[in-house]
């Protein structure tokens, strides 16, 4: 019976997004042309041979040739460069003393300044012979091999068995078509329904194989509404019809759950991880259409033998290739090593992790002022409220509807009263509308994507016959960033941020509903070339705008659908139109464990689904689980109910209410993480397996997630359940968030899975900062007393960190933050600084309340030095406030012992 | 005695407050935020039990901004528990009870400034000023609702009346159905009967003429092809001037059609619109002549045309024409779905955009006329790009996701609880307007219906005609006596159908919810109206709601009922919205003077809202509720007066 429901649900629901999904309106492999060689193109087929290996410019540099080169085809530019931490760079293009039609393009602007300074300039290179082979140091623990017949590229550990750790071309399916000169009679064109591409320069794509040793699973390459740990998509017992992934970056209308689509972003950096406990990764820097094939065992004759090595297609239409080589060996040290090449994520303002309220649409003043009292009646904080598209002058952006919004900049100042802040939407798409005088003013300097006859691109998105702004120039993007000056947006204040939304760039009547890939963008580059990092481009333009408008000194918050590598600098990303079912709210996990591992930190999904009303169990689960999202926002189509959290009840308005106060409680707790990510590129959200490399169970585990390193949440995704199964990894104890009650690790535990929460757990030996207060906003938390929660290991050890800054401007980067390590150990904890000595901001802040879980005696009381104070030690509250059922437990509490948060202190228990 | 006690104890405490509040600063009020009634709670022994029982605190412990009981029992005047609640007592005013997280954030929400002692902010006492400005508005109210009271009154009054006067009606109508059912019928037996001698009278003339004829041929045989063309001829004459028979027996038929289509129409009317129902009925008086208007002179025309068959032909054809109309406007349908479920190939890059657009907007930009699709003004500027043929100047109209916008001034949201609202938004919205629908209310069947003479006149008509044809047994009929019969017949049928068509909607109307004091009684045939920037709301009790714009109409629903005690009307089941669900309305109800629709609102997609000011909610309870109210705040400001002594 149960089975006969599940298949007819199932039935239902693939009715219902086959309705939806117009997969037809998009390009499968096999509608793409080189993808579909790439594909068919059988193993071993490249017979291009390394010679003329040399170093130069600190490089190793090498040509690469057919071995019969009867076709007289141009040679290839191999380039190699080594940096610091076990990174490895190759870079093959045409060579362009040949003179090629044109220079392919190479992406500007995404690997950050400062890895130049970490390059290890090569100066030597060493020779093997059995194969020859030219080897290269990279770090103590690795090398990089180039062997040269046929060529091969790879890392390899320098001491033991040599191991491999990647490597590219080893099954010999690297190709690389050279640019064209279109001739009489060359018909290039390619269609697709009703569109041409023009194709002038002919085919120029590239593929290759990479090579993952010792792994069990392959991640990464966002962004796909899949399953964390990748699935092949070719080879032995997987379908025919199977496609690869796909990274493109696309506006898809009620997107599938459960698919290699390309959705709106694309980071071509995929991760591996094995029983070893070892990752590493490679990362393809190209902003063109990209698809990936994750072979399974046995793909090809001579894989498979038990080698637990994880094989990969890599195709791209243009470009070049410019990839990364990451050794690793463990998941943190991946994702610092890509960090190293891409950057860090932002440091958010401390607003932009609490909580933000959206819709399409807040109609108009009255509509705002009222969803801003309703959160205060229900005393439900939140940090933004935002504006989408109907708030514009006929969606004009940098304008206000002026029937509806009369007194933007009044209105946004009684928020901010509030200590509320407001983000309206701001898209690439001009209006073609003379009398705009956004638009006259790109017409007038030309600042327009062109289409392939060099006329101003004229695509249709929200305002009807739009032009894009062509955000590759960076005096277009400087110019862009001037148009958030207050001057310049008329009506907005310093309380108002931005939401860059349809940056694909989305275009209604476009193929595959974006921009044609032959329009042309400055210095013709062809919209193929970096259709991928538009969105990027366009993000980073207004990041940069908004850190103009406050003169340097305010961080800019800066939400973007589309990404790209690099995104991360810039702002926070959120995962598209999602749907309200229970699956979607399954999937946000693996998409942002994704989006995390490959550097996007500060993400999430739109809480409830965008699409559809949720039921509101459902918007509960998600509430909970949207907690800890990194960025936490709801969001909702206008043609949904309203779902406001106090418009389902007493009952559910509670349980929300106490979703998003855990939230503003663990604040102190996601800024650390935040720093840290923005430090290290180790991201908030985390895999279990990057907190616990060694435990196979946790790899393909992507329903729990851990929040830092003391955090592991276990999201609900199914209607009715009141049970969990929560696997609990390591070897130390965990202890329920809500009560206290310790768990035992390695081992699937069941457990009530009650309204009132979802199953959390603070892992045996960290402490964790929180604020315990209430407000209406982060704003007023400011001068709050903080709460450590102890949560201590079998050794009675643990240690845990805080980080506090000013939450806004950029002095944290001269030095103005606390950075506070607590440590306890030997029934004394201890405030250290690990701030650097010239770090200084002070804050009045005190710790009032240590709770200390798992504590092996009943002590009394604690002396506080150098303060020499007796602080009384009782049972209190775990949680307070909140759920009654969820705060009744009774933890041994340290009361008030007057310690403030910037000092220096030890505390022990007597 | 009780209620003496307490009130003299908060006269205490109240004092108490103030003289605190002159005296020191709060800070260093142990008891700070505690409410009156729970002073005794604190203060009875050194040692205080958290409320949920969970663990005992000291005195000291009270206030001592540290969290001890979960339920914030133990910190009323400070934020330390996320639980607690924060008395203020607002001296001057009305108390207040905060969440605990509003304590010293930085914000003035006490009018005393009690919830700002830290120091960061100064908050000025505002109470006196509020608390003034909240008397005044109560007393405003409470004097809305005494007038409103008696109006309302006055309206129940009427409705007692007016129901009395609707059940005689509808006896009386009764029974004269039943006499006129019974006239009909003997008409209608007489009419068969003369066309069944009319038939047979115009048989045997037909054979008296082919007899005649084939007389005539056998004597000239050889003008035979002459003679039949002349045969012809004479037989049209026959049949156009002479052949009453034929005639009489198609004008059964298109009067039989007639009646049909009259009843399908009045059966729409019923169900749907009884405008149309009720204009006719006007008619009928006039053909008594008993009125001479223009306008109803103008529908006796038309309807004396009407029988001919040469209109009956024009509707026969029109009607036809609007079928193939359906038809092909299906096969545009289809022909569009095809087009939308294919390739697109057909479309415009322009078409395709909209296409795609229309996806995420749910507007369908192929079907332009979903009226809440309609566009906002500067939307209409895409004319300018786009050309020319007025599908695609509609399909513009449809594309734009902004019909939905309300500009009004104020949206309101349903979970409002009616009670709060306050009434004194009166004069406010001008374009507001009530007035009667023409339904039915003035369908005064009854004022000739009541004349005996007219059923006594009809009963005498029709018993002499009876009389005087019954003369007439044997051929020929005489035929203006024939016409007389067919002619008397008809104006009854129709007068009983009329009254038929009054029975029913005098019987649905007695069957409607008018309220426990039937106080929404004049609310039956009443439309409120409203205009809000580019739309028009028209909202009929126990009918319909519409918002109209231009000459667009989108139903919001059909009444439904009230609800939560008559504080809601509802209306449901109106036009579907693409991709959301079928219009509904909700309409809230408060006491005011007039019956004024106001702030129509779309606060979820195609879920409206509005509210409906109306003496009917004017009850006395309520203004007993808020004398008592106000009677309290007054007291409450005898100290303050004494203070400020």
């Amino acid at each position: 019976m149960r089975s006969l429901l599940f298949t007819l649900s199932l039935l239902c629901f693939a009715s219902q997004t086959s309705l939806s999904w117009k997969k037809e309106e998009f390009r499968s492999c096999d509608q793409t042309p080189f993808c579909k060689r790439a594909r068919s193109r059988s193993p071993g087929a490249c017979s291009l041979i390394a010679t003329d290996v040399t170093i130069a410019d600190g490089d190793l540099v090498a040509k690469l040739t057919p071995k019969d080169n009867d076709d007289q085809i141009n040679p290839l530019v191999l380039s190699l460069s080594v940096y610091g931490d076990g990174i490895v760079r190759l870079r093959i293009d045409e060579d362009h003393s040949l003179n090629p039609p044109k220079k392919r393009f190479r992406v500007p602007d995404v690997v950050v300044p400062e890895l130049e300074e970490k390059k290890i300039r090569l100066e030597k290179f060493a020779t093997e012979n059995d194969p020859p082979s030219s080897v290269v140091y990279v770090s103590d623990g690795y090398e990089a091999v180039v062997r040269h017949e046929p060529f091969e590229v790879y890392v390899r550990e320098r001491s033991g068995d040599r191991r491999r750790v990647v490597s590219l071309n080893s099954h010999g399916l690297f190709d690389f078509e050279q640019l064209g000169k279109k001739g009489e009679g060359d018909d290039w064109e390619e269609k697709f329904r009703t569109h041409t591409d023009s194709r002038p320069f002919g085919s120029q794509s590239i593929s290759f194989d990479v090579s993952f040793y010792e792994s069990s699973f392959v991640y990464g390459i966002p962004e796909h509404a899949t399953s964390f740990a990748l699935k092949p998509t070719k080879g032995p017992g997987v379908e025919e019809s199977a496609e690869p992934y796909r990274l493109f970056n696309l506006d898809v209308f009620e997107y599938e759950h459960e698919s290699p689509f390309g959705l709106y972003g694309s980071i071509p950096f995929m991760v591996s991880h094995g029983g070893t406990g070892k990752s590493s990764g490679f990362f393809w820097l190209n902003a063109a259409e990209m698809q990936i094939d994750v072979l399974a065992e046995g793909w090809d004759a001579e894989s498979g033998g038990g080698e637990s090595r994880i094989d990969t297609l890599w195709m791209s239409e243009a470009g070049i290739v410019d990839t990364f080589f990451f050794a690793g060996p463990e998941p943190k040290d991946v994702v610092r090593q890509y960090a190293s090449v891409t950057g860090t994520s932002a440091m958010p303002q401390l607003f932009a992790t609490g909580y933000h309220q959206c819709r399409w649409n807040y109609k108009d003043e009255e509509d705002v002022a009222q969803v801003d009292s309703k959160f205060d009646e229900h005393d439900i904080p939140y940090d933004v409220l935002w504006l989408d598209i109907e708030h514009t002058d006929g969606k004009r952006y940098f304008t206000w509807d002026s029937a509806l919004f009369p007194n933007p900049e009044e209105m946004q100042k009684k928020l901010d009263a509030k200590g509320r802040r407001m983000v309206t939407i701001v898209d690439p798409h001009i209006k073609r509308d003379d009398s705009y005088f956004l638009h006259k003013e790109a017409t007038e300097m030309g600042y327009y994507v062109k289409d392939s006859s060099g006329k101003d691109f004229d695509g249709w998105c929200w305002p009807g016959s739009s032009s894009y702004i062509d955000m590759l120039s960076p005096e277009i993007r400087e110019w862009w960033g001037g148009r958030f000056s207050y001057k310049n947006y008329v009506g907005s204040t310093p309380s108002l941020y931005i939401w860059n939304d349809m940056n694909e760039p989305s275009v209604f009547n476009g193929p595959e509903v974006t921009m044609p890939r032959d329009a042309l963008h400055v210095g013709g580059v062809e919209h193929r070339e970096v259709h991928n990092a538009y969105g990027y481009y366009f993000h980073m333009a207004t990041s940069d705008g908004l850190v103009m408008r406050g003169e340097g000194k305010d961080r800019p918050f800066v939400l973007s659908r589309a990404i790209f590598p690099g995104t991360q600098r810039y702002g926070a990303i959120w995962t598209g139109d999602n749907t309200a079912e229970w699956e979607h709210l399954r999937v946000s996990i693996p998409m942002l464990l994704t989006l995390g591992l490959t550097g996007i930190t500060f993400s999430g999904a739109d809480i409830g689904g965008f699409f559809g009303n949720p039921e509101p169990e459902l918007l509960v689960r998600w509430y909970q689980v949207g907690a800890y999202y990194p960025f936490f926002r709801g969001h909702a189509h206008h043609d949904t109910k309203r779902r406001e959290p106090w418009l389902f009840g007493e009952r559910n308005t509670e349980l929300m209410r106490d979703a998003i106060h855990t939230r503003y409680t663990l604040l102190p707790y996601f800024y650390t993480l935040f720093r840290e990510a923005n430090v290290t590129g180790v991201p908030v959200l985390r895999p279990l397996w990057m907190e616990f490399p060694q435990d196979e169970a946790t790899f393909s585990n992507d329903e729990a997630f851990m929040v830092g390193n003391g955090l592991l949440v276990q999201g609900v995704y199914t209607k009715g359940t009141t049970h969990a199964s929560v696997y609990l990894p390591g070897k130390e104890s965990w202890y329920d968030l809500r009560n206290g009650k310790t768990y035992v690790g390695g081992k699937t535990h069941k457990m009530d899975a009650p309204e009132e929460s979802i199953p959390a757990f603070q892992r045996a030996g960290t402490i964790i900062p929180r604020k315990d207060r209430f407000r209406r906003s982060s704003f007023q938390m400011d001068n709050d007393p903080y709460t450590l929660v102890i949560a201590l290991n079998s050794s009675q050890e643990a240690d845990g960190e805080l980080y506090i800054d000013d939450g806004k401007s950029f002095e944290f980067k001269r030095g103005a933050y606390i950075h506070r390590r607590f440590v306890f150990s030997n029934g004394v904890l201890t405030s250290k600084n690990v701030a650097p000595p010239e770090a200084s901001l002070s804050s009045q802040c005190l710790i009032d309340r240590i709770i200390l879980l798992g504590h092996s005696s009943g002590p009394n009381s604690a002396l506080v030095e150098p303060l020499n104070q007796k602080a009384e030690i009782e049972m209190g509250p775990l949680r307070m406030g909140g759920l009654v059922a969820s705060s009744g437990t009774n933890v041994l509490t340290i009361r008030k012992p007057g310690v403030r948060v910037d000092q220096d202190w030890t505390i022990k228990i007597l | 005695m009780r209620v003496l006690l307490s009130f003299l104890l908060l006269l205490f405490l109240v004092l108490a407050s103030s003289a605190i509040r002159s005296s020191s600063s709060p800070v260093t009020d142990p008891f700070l935020g505690i409410s009156p009634q729970d002073e005794k709670y604190y203060k009875s022994s050194s040692e205080i039990k958290c409320k949920d029982g969970s663990k005992r605190f000291t005195r000291a412990q009270l206030n001592d901004d540290f969290c001890d009981c979960a339920d914030g029992t133990d910190e009323p005047g400070t934020s330390a528990c996320p639980n607690g609640k924060f008395h203020c007592r607002n001296a001057g005013h009305s108390p207040l009870v905060l969440f605990s997280s509003r304590v010293n954030d930085g914000i003035c929400d006490c009018c005393d400034g009690s919830d700002e002692y830290d120091g960061k902010v100064a908050c000025s006492n505002t109470c006196w000023e509020a608390g003034k400005a909240a008397r005044e508005n109560l007393k405003k109210k409470i004097q809305t609702y005494n007038q409103g009271v008696v109006i309302r009154r006055k309206e129940i009054e009427q409705a007692k009346v007016g129901l009395d006067k609707d059940e005689a009606e509808l006896k009386k109508l009764k029974i004269e159905q039943k006499i006129l059912k019974g006239l009909v019928q003997q008409l209608k037996d007489r009419k068969e009967q003369i066309e069944k001698i009319e038939e047979k009278e115009r048989l045997e003339k037909e054979k008296e003429e082919k007899e005649r004829k084939e007389a005539e041929e056998a004597a000239q045989p050889g003008k035979g092809d002459g003679e039949e063309k002349t045969d012809g001829n004479e037989k049209v004459e026959g049949s156009t001037d002479g052949g009453e028979m034929p005639g009489v027996s198609q004008d059964d038929e298109i009067l039989d059609e007639n009646e049909h289509h009259d009843e399908t129409g009045r059966y729409k009317d019923l169900d749907t619109d009884e405008e149309s129902a009720a204009e006719a009925e006007p008619t009928s008086v006039l053909e008594e002549g008993t009125h001479n208007n223009p306008a109803d002179q103008h529908v006796v025309e038309t309807k004396e045309e009407s029988p001919s068959s040469e209109d009956l032909i024009i509707t026969a054809g029109s009607q036809h024409d609007g079928s193939t109309k359906k038809e092909e406007s299906d096969e545009v349908k289809k022909v569009e779905e095809d087009i939308v479920s294919e390739k697109k190939e057909a479309l415009s890059k322009e078409e395709l955009g909209r296409l795609v657009a229309s996806r995420w907007t749910g507007e369908n930009s192929d079907k332009p006329s979903e009226a809440d699709d309609s566009p906002k003004a500067d939307e209409h500027e895409n004319l300018e790009h786009t050309p020319t043929s007025p599908q695609e100047v509609e399909e513009d109209d449809g594309f734009v996701s902004d019909g939905d916008e309300e500009t009004g001034d104020d949206g309101k949201y349903s979970d409002r609880e009616p009670e709060d609202d306050t009434y004194e938004e009166e004069y406010r919205h001008d374009s507001t307007s009530s007035y009667k629908s023409d339904a039915e209310d003035d369908l005064d069947l009854s004022e000739t219906t009541s004349s005996p003479t007219w059923l006594e006149k009809i009963q005498k008509t029709v018993k002499n005609i009876l009389q005087a044809v019954n003369l007439f047994q044997t051929t020929p009929v005489d035929k203006s006596e024939a016409d007389r019969v067919r002619k008397e017949y008809d104006e009854s049928s129709s007068k009983l159908k009329k009254i038929q068509s009054r029975v029913s909607s005098l019987e649905k109307k007695l069957k409607q919810d008018f309220g426990p004091e039937k106080e929404f009684y004049s609310f039956h045939g009443r439309c409120f109206e409203s205009k809000q920037g580019k739309y028009t709301y028209k909202v009929c009790a126990y009918k319909e709601a519409t918002q109209e714009e231009g000459y667009s109409k989108t139903q919001l629903g059909g009444w439904e009922k009230f609800e939560n005690s008559y504080q809601f009307m509802t209306y449901t089941n109106g036009d579907k919205c693409w991709n959301g669900p079928d219009r509904s309305l909700k309409i809230k109800l408060r006491c005011g003077l007039k019956n004024e629709l106001m702030d129509v609102d779309e606060p979820s997609r195609c879920e409206y809202a509005a509210v409906l000011s109306t003496p009917a909610r004017c009850l006395e309870d309520k203004l007993k509720e808020l004398q008592e109210k106000l009677e309290k705040l007054m007291n409450q400001d005898q100290p303050q007066k004494h203070d400020e002594l």
